[in-house]
């Protein structure tokens, strides 16, 4: 056995395509890691000015009603491995008592050239997608097929070794030798990571690369073991290329691409878009029925409901958001009065009063429009999304890619846990109003007597999700990788084992 | 030569990689057939319903009186859908699909609201898509572009990567070049016989994709656009010509087909996936974008100094001559510059974009993408054509509004304030309306330079291949 291995290294080891392979992956994936770095630091520069930014406009809301508290998404460091929705999806988004956000309702941060995004961005975990498959194919394809033509094949069973030993020593020796760029490659790219100033990794960072190390070599085993199962069944070196070529190009490029549009047809639920957003939209109409009628019964407040004639300098907010693609329908109102024309004193109390029943009744409604939004958001985007994934794991390459992102944390799910930290948060914010009795303060509604201090307002911070967490939603794509593995195995075994030498 | 080409195509028509690309072509092409089958005719009710609100508006405000024409202006001007989306989607997902007219800006009101100073209507340049709503996985999308870009490309290098190397591991190169033919018949032999053969399943994959486009009533094609896949279907040969002679060329020079096949791949990942995507960072990151904020604290003092400049016109409600007139110019130059800010960040926007294409035009995936996406009408080009599209529009409107004004006698012909305008009745129909055209022309003399390259890309590989051949021991 051992005796088979080390000749499978050595042969493997002196040819050219070794050397090319080597060269090959160290070349791109260096290349790639510099430009992705470079991505990265923008992205990082970018946030931090949006962080900026938003304190500033925090800070320039002078009453409780018309402040603008935003929370913004940090990149994830370790995104230049897998991009997966890091880039794509919004991350800035608003914290309003009325609204409960959710990752339809964020924005990107302005600063960048949108339309930059016309050109494709590629990871590295593409550049393994790619390269590493057909690199094992490569090293496969003749394994046996080309023993077969050479007559070697027949040589070596005529000794007392298994036909199980063969493939096991061929698999081991291939490895061996492929792992050799891969890492190589991977240890460049560390160091370059190390050596970054922006980036800073931390241990469970590690953790995280040693989870991708984990699922390339899967991968990688995957393909190997495909295209030995190639050349079990094809027996001429020619046919074993032409075919491995073939299902590379199938089932790395064509089946993704294929796949995601065949999903696309599904007619998207029209229907459950519009009940749902009918549903939210009478929530809040009743809520400004009742706004109207407490309005009409409290005659101490005057006949202007936006209170445009008490003050001298100032504005005022009212408008619906109303999106219905993403159900979203909710009222912002907010006042900010310069400065009090004196005649308006006495209503100042009733206002209070206005002001501190539309809080709660702005958050109860906005908690009832949730209840709703949430599930029928899940239907409408979360589910389909989840399908679509699911398709694409017919082929490995989806599966390597869902189980790199779920590492990483740049999948749906380590997305919105952005937006559930943000929906806590907008919890804090309510009870931090609720402790300085905000709702019915009058700096709602008015800076004429000083403007509102925000220096105690609870920080918002986001910590990624634990490495266990992590691999927690890795698990099932990599449990399904070796899976892979034990049945091409098991697979090939059968077939060389039956076959004629 | 035509006999090796003959012998060629007949060795192809019976390999497995024919019957493998056969298949592969014909699933991607109806794949794309159905899919645009199924959204276009959405995609085109979204953008008639648009119009026709937007041309309602438009009526509306010219029944309304002239002076609400020049203050509202049209409705919104909405980018026409290409029946050739199918070609290249050109990331038009990312790409506005509007050019929005901005409501007249209120200066001031009094304590009950009513406006006393409100300008005119100007353009503004929405940006490219923010709501990203897709969770989904990202793939790239299947279209005409990707099937040749990525697809066809590759199945070029799968038919050439041993035209020679596989002949020399079998000895039969030997035997062909020891008959009298020329080295270079054989060259030429084998680059049209792979390309015959690789022609035959995608022609045939075309056909079946536009049979199924043609043929259903929801999706018409007019004879431009048939005119138009003419060209995109040529522009196809060529890029395929090109992989089949850089095939050829390192088939030549190198001894094993394996090592060949990984040497092609290389030089396919980089440069067609790998050239596009990372040249176009690292152009970008030469000149980072400017931010919102910066080009929001430019509009700022442009607009003040005007405030000052009119003072004394603007404070009064007295209905003079020159008050009105100052008014009046207050507005419009209002308008403009605020017009010609949005125009500029467009602009700044516009010339990042262009570097990054120009750079990433080095990799003949990029070049072929570009080509595409002209000749079937969408991308960013288009997009900047439908600007100015617009643009030209909006300046054949106000002079429509100034000659309707000159025409009427009794107008004091002060464009902009209610009372220094006509008050004759305007006739809708008579309003020029907007329409969204392409031009096929342009789009030759937009794309000639890249066309230029493309051709020089093959020229240069066929010629690096018969010198390689020529020199090679066999």
């Amino acid at each position: 056995m051992m005796t088979l291995i080390r000749r499978e290294l050595l042969d493997n080891l002196m040819t050219f395509r070794f050397a090319a392979a080597v060269f090959i992956t160290l070349l791109l994936v260096v290349a790639m890691t510099a430009v992705l770095l470079k991505d990265y630091e923008q992205r990082l520069a970018s946030y931090n000015t949006a962080v900026k930014t938003h304190q500033r406009q925090l800070q320039e809301g002078k009453t409780y009603s018309v402040a603008k508290l935003s929370v913004d998404r940090p990149p994830n460091p370790l995104s230049l491995f897998n991009i997966g929705l890091d880039k794509r999806l919004g991350n800035a988004i608003r914290v309003y008592h009325g609204h409960v956000p959710t990752l339809w309702d964020a924005e990107m941060h302005g600063s960048d050239n949108i339309f930059l995004n016309l050109f494709t961005s590629i990871d590295l975990v593409f550049i393994f997608e790619l390269v590493l498959s057909f690199l094992a194919l490569i090293f496969a394809y003749d394994a046996i097929a080309g023993e077969h033509e050479r007559g070697t094949l027949r040589l070596t069973l005529t000794h007392p070794v298994g036909r199980g030993h063969i493939l096991l020593a061929k698999y081991i020796g291939a490895m061996l030798c492929l792992l050799v760029p891969f890492l190589m490659s991977l240890l460049l790219t560390v160091i370059l990571l190390t050596t970054s100033t922006a980036i800073s990794l931390s241990f469970s960072d590690f953790l995280r690369i040693s989870g991708i190390v984990f699922s390339s070599v899967a991968y990688l085993s995957v393909f190997y073991f495909i295209g030995l199962l190639i050349s079990v069944i094809a027996r001429r070196t020619s046919t074993a290329l032409m075919l491995a070529m073939f299902v590379w190009g199938f089932l790395v490029l064509v089946y993704p691409s294929m796949a995601r549009t065949i999903i696309n047809l599904q007619e998207s639920p029209q229907t459950r878009t519009a009940s749902a957003f009918n549903e939210i939209k009478q929530m809040w109409e009743e809520f400004d029925r009742e706004r109207k009628q407490f309005f009409a019964n409290n005659p101490g407040l005057g006949k202007d409901m936006s209170f445009l004639g008490i003050m001298r300098g100032g504005y005022t907010v009212e408008h619906v958001e109303e999106d219905s693609s993403i159900l979203q329908y909710y009222y912002r109102i907010g006042l900010h009065v310069g400065k009090l024309k004196e005649k308006f004193e006495p209503q100042v109390p009733h206002i209070q009063n206005y002001y501190r029943f539309l809080g709660l009744q702005t958050i109860s409604t906005a908690e009832r429009a949730w209840l709703v939004r949430e599930r029928a958001l899940e239907d409408i985007f979360v589910r389909p999304a989840n399908i679509e994934k699911i398709l694409l794991k017919l082929s490995p390459v989806g599966v390597y890619d869902a189980a790199t992102q779920a590492w990483i944390g740049t999948d749906l799910d380590g997305i919105c846990d952005f937006f559930t930290k943000a929906r806590q948060y907008r919890q804090t914010v309510i009870d931090y109003f609720y402790d300085k009795e905000a709702f019915g303060d009058r700096k709602w509604f008015s800076a004429d007597k000083g403007a509102v201090d925000w220096s105690a307002l609870p920080q918002f911070s986001f910590q990624r999700s634990d490495v266990a967490i992590n691999a927690k939603r890795a698990l099932p794509d990599v449990c399904l990788l070796l899976m892979l593995n034990v049945a091409l195995f098991i697979i090939t075994f059968l077939i060389f084992v039956k076959s004629e030498v | 030569m035509w006999h090796i080409t003959k012998r060629e195509i007949y060795d192809n028509l019976n390999s497995l990689r024919f019957a493998l690309t056969t298949v592969l072509l014909l699933a991607l092409m109806v794949t794309n057939a159905v899919k645009h089958l199924r959204e276009h005719p959405k995609r085109v009710q979204r953008y008639q319903d648009a119009v026709t609100e937007s041309l309602n508006h438009l009526t509306d405000r010219a029944n309304d009186s002239l002076y609400t024409l020049a203050q509202y202006g049209p409705g919104n001007f909405y980018k026409k859908p290409s029946p050739l989306h199918f070609c290249a989607n050109g990331g038009e997902f990312l790409l506005p699909d509007a050019v929005e007219v901005d409501e007249p800006p209120v200066f001031m009101t009094d304590s009950e609201g009513n406006r006393l100073l409100e300008g005119i209507w100007s353009l503004s340049y929405p940006d490219a898509n923010l709501h990203n709503k897709d969770v989904g996985p990202n793939v790239s999308q299947v279209d005409w572009a990707f099937i040749i870009g990525s697809i066809l490309s590759l199945i070029a290098l799968w038919f050439t990567f041993d035209a020679f190397s596989g002949e020399r591991e079998q000895g039969t190169l030997r035997l062909m070049l020891a008959n009298s033919i020329p080295r270079h018949t054989v060259l030429i032999g084998k680059f049209l016989g792979a390309l015959l053969s690789i022609s035959i399943p995608f022609a045939l994959a075309v056909l079946v994709n536009l049979l199924l486009i043609s043929t259903a009533d929801t999706v018409y094609l007019t004879t431009e656009a048939w005119g138009r896949l003419g060209i995109i279907f040529a522009l196809a040969l060529l890029y395929t010509s090109l992989f089949v002679a850089l095939g050829l060329l390192v088939s030549a020079r190198v001894q094993q087909s394996a090592v060949s096949l990984m040497i092609l791949l290389l030089m396919w990942v980089t440069l067609v996936v790998f050239m596009p995507s990372t040249l176009a960072s690292i152009a970008s990151s030469f000149s980072p974008a400017m931010s919102f904020d910066e080009f929001w604290k430019q509009r700022n003092p442009i607009k003040e100094d005007l405030w000052d400049k009119y003072k004394e016109g603007l404070w009064s409600s007295e209905l003079d001559d020159s008050k009105l007139r100052a008014k009046s110019e207050f507005y419009t130059e209002n308008a403009e510059r605020e017009e010609r800010w949005q125009e500029e960040q467009l602009k700044y926007r516009t010339s990042q974009v262009h570097r990054a294409r120009a750079i990433t035009s080095i990799s003949p995936a990029t070049l072929l993408q570009h080509l595409i996406e002209s000749f079937a009408g969408t991308g960013f080009e288009r997009h900047l054509q439908f600007a100015e599209n617009v643009q030209r529009y909006t300046r054949q409107l106000r002079e429509f509004v100034a000659d309707t004004d000159r025409a009427d006698p009794e107008s004091l012909h002060i464009l902009g304030v209610r009372e220094g305008m006509s008050k004759k009745l305007v006739n809708p129909a008579a309003v020029p309306k907007f329409e969204d055209t392409l031009n096929l022309s342009k789009d030759f003399n937009t794309t000639a330079m890249e066309l230029l390259l493309l051709t020089l890309f093959v020229l240069v590989l066929l010629s690096g291949a018969y010198l390689a051949f020529v020199r090679v021991e066999v």
